[in-house]
């Protein structure tokens, strides 16, 4: 029975995930491969211009590297965030479907943006690799690892952010501001260890991207990075805002209206 | 069979104050039995849809269920619009684990949208809508159908077929049937659930039903 149960979860988020990936990136011209070159249409023109602005290295990093890492992830971030405003509302005739939960509803949407967001990552990584701007990770099993926690603590923000925009509208008005002043202290520009001790201590608790991509640029340019993390707290935190996300989720199906 | 028992729906207004739309509702659909939900407009239909459809989670009570149960006929918000039929039809198909040939080629037969299934949906007429939808619920096997007001779409000719599909090949299935038109109740409906200002009640005899609905 568990078992059976299980199969139609699998069969019904495979079915959104193509229903979503059809009606976001439709059948003409490029088709599926947006769901590669969207998130590079972004990432290349931006990595591009900060490149010329900056200098090649910041505190014995390159920039390059340095700003391919904190900008694939915080565009996942913003992209799952921005994706799961008033999600369920837009979708909620398909709950009309008893095997269709918000659950199925949540988890396909996100899929797509994490699979999109990887290939966008292998891509412009084999690109980068290829014309010599990026090294190959010194310690790949960290940049995993990092990058794995930031796609949790993408999702579980994700989730919360639906299931509270399913409330009040405030929360897609705040969204836009909110994202924006991520990108200032998620630890996009910054490694924890640059922070003033007192602070640093504050802001990695406060601010738990910081660690995720403190683990990514260690991963990427080796033991020069002193990354601060602790995984335990990173998955306790992430476990409780996953389940609190799932609450209200759950509780949405009291607030949705449909015609 | 459908168990409904003691079903309530409550609603918070935008001030605050909670609107009771059901009140302890209970009925039984047992398989192959046609019942009708009456109502005037706001007497909760929409709402117990809705409940049924378990769309909403009811404030208090509880559905049992031991046959599957369409989702409304005809209803088409489950849709992407800027997909095409087809995609509908495979997503469909998915989701319910059937033969993607096989909806396919009942959609194709019974809807007559010929070339048009290979269009976004947004670019469907109502009409055309309407009878994609309907052919689609009517592809997918179902023990009990959930009819709201949408019976008569299409031109005479299709209603004459969905007439046929419905109530004659599918003779044995088990009805919910929400409508204001007496005609049809008259012609399809065993028995009667009439809603009233959230309260309703179960009628075996359907003319007194009617009766009590017309001087509601």
């Amino acid at each position: 029975m568990y078992w059976h149960s299980l199969k139609v979860q699998k069969r019904v988020i495979g079915a959104l995930l193509i229903r979503e990936i059809y009606s976001r990136f439709g059948r003409q011209n490029l088709g599926f491969a947006w769901v590669i070159a969207e998130p590079l249409t972004f990432a290349l023109p931006v990595l591009g211009v900060w490149s010329l602005l900056r200098a090649p290295f910041e505190r014995g990093l390159p920039m390059i590297p340095f700003l391919w890492s904190g900008y694939l992830p915080l565009m996942l971030f913003r992209h799952i965030g921005g994706r799961m405003l008033m999600f369920i509302r837009v979708n909620a005739g398909l709950l009309y479907h008893r095997q269709v939960t918000i659950f199925d509803l949540f988890v396909g949407r996100a899929l797509l943006e994490i699979l999109s967001n990887l290939m966008a990552v292998v891509c412009s990584a084999a690109l980068f690799l290829t014309i010599g701007v990026l090294k190959w990770p010194l310690d790949l099993s960290m940049f995993y690892l990092g990058y794995f926690y930031m796609i949790w603590w993408s999702v579980a923000v994700g989730m919360i952010i639906g299931g509270l925009s399913e409330r009040t509208e405030l929360v897609e008005k705040i969204w836009q501001p909110i994202s924006y002043l991520y990108m200032a202290v998620s630890g996009f520009f910054f490694l924890s260890d640059w922070l003033p001790p007192r602070l640093r201590d504050f802001a990695l608790k406060a601010m738990p991207s910081i660690q995720c991509y403190d683990m990514i640029r260690e991963g990427l340019f080796g033991r020069v990075v002193h990354a601060h993390y602790n995984l335990l707290y990173l998955s306790i935190l992430f476990s409780a805002m996953t389940l609190f996300g799932m609450a209200l989720l759950r509780e949405a199906r009291k607030h949705i209206e449909i015609e | 069979m459908i168990k409904v028992t003691g079903l309530s729906k409550e609603y918070r207004t935008e001030e605050g104050r909670s609107h009771l739309v059901l009140s302890n509702i209970s009925f039984t659909v047992r398989r192959g039995e046609k019942i009708a939900v009456l109502g005037r407009n706001g007497a909760g239909k929409s709402t117990l849809i809705r409940l049924l459809g378990r769309v909403e989670l009811p404030t208090r009570g509880t559905i049992e269920q031991t046959m599957s149960l369409s989702w409304p006929l005809g209803f088409t918000g489950g849709f992407q619009g800027s997909l095409t039929g087809n995609d509908n039809i495979r997503f469909i198909a998915r989701i319910y684990g059937k033969p993607i040939d096989e909806l396919k080629a009942f959609v194709e037969d019974f809807a007559e949208l010929g070339k048009f299934l290979s269009e976004p949906v947004k670019t469907y007429s109502a009409g055309m809508r309407a009878r994609f939808a309907f052919a689609l619920s009517l592809a997918v096997d179902f023990d009990c159908y959930l009819i709201d007001e949408v019976i008569a779409v299409g031109d005479q000719r299709f209603q004459r077929r969905s007439h046929e599909e419905l109530f004659e090949k599918r003779a044995d299935r088990s009805l919910i049937l929400a409508s204001h038109d007496p005609g049809i109740i008259e012609s399809y409906c065993t028995s009667a659930l009439v809603l009233h200002r959230g309260r309703g009640k179960v009628f075996s005899d359907l003319d007194l039903a009617l009766e009590i609905y017309n001087d509601l």
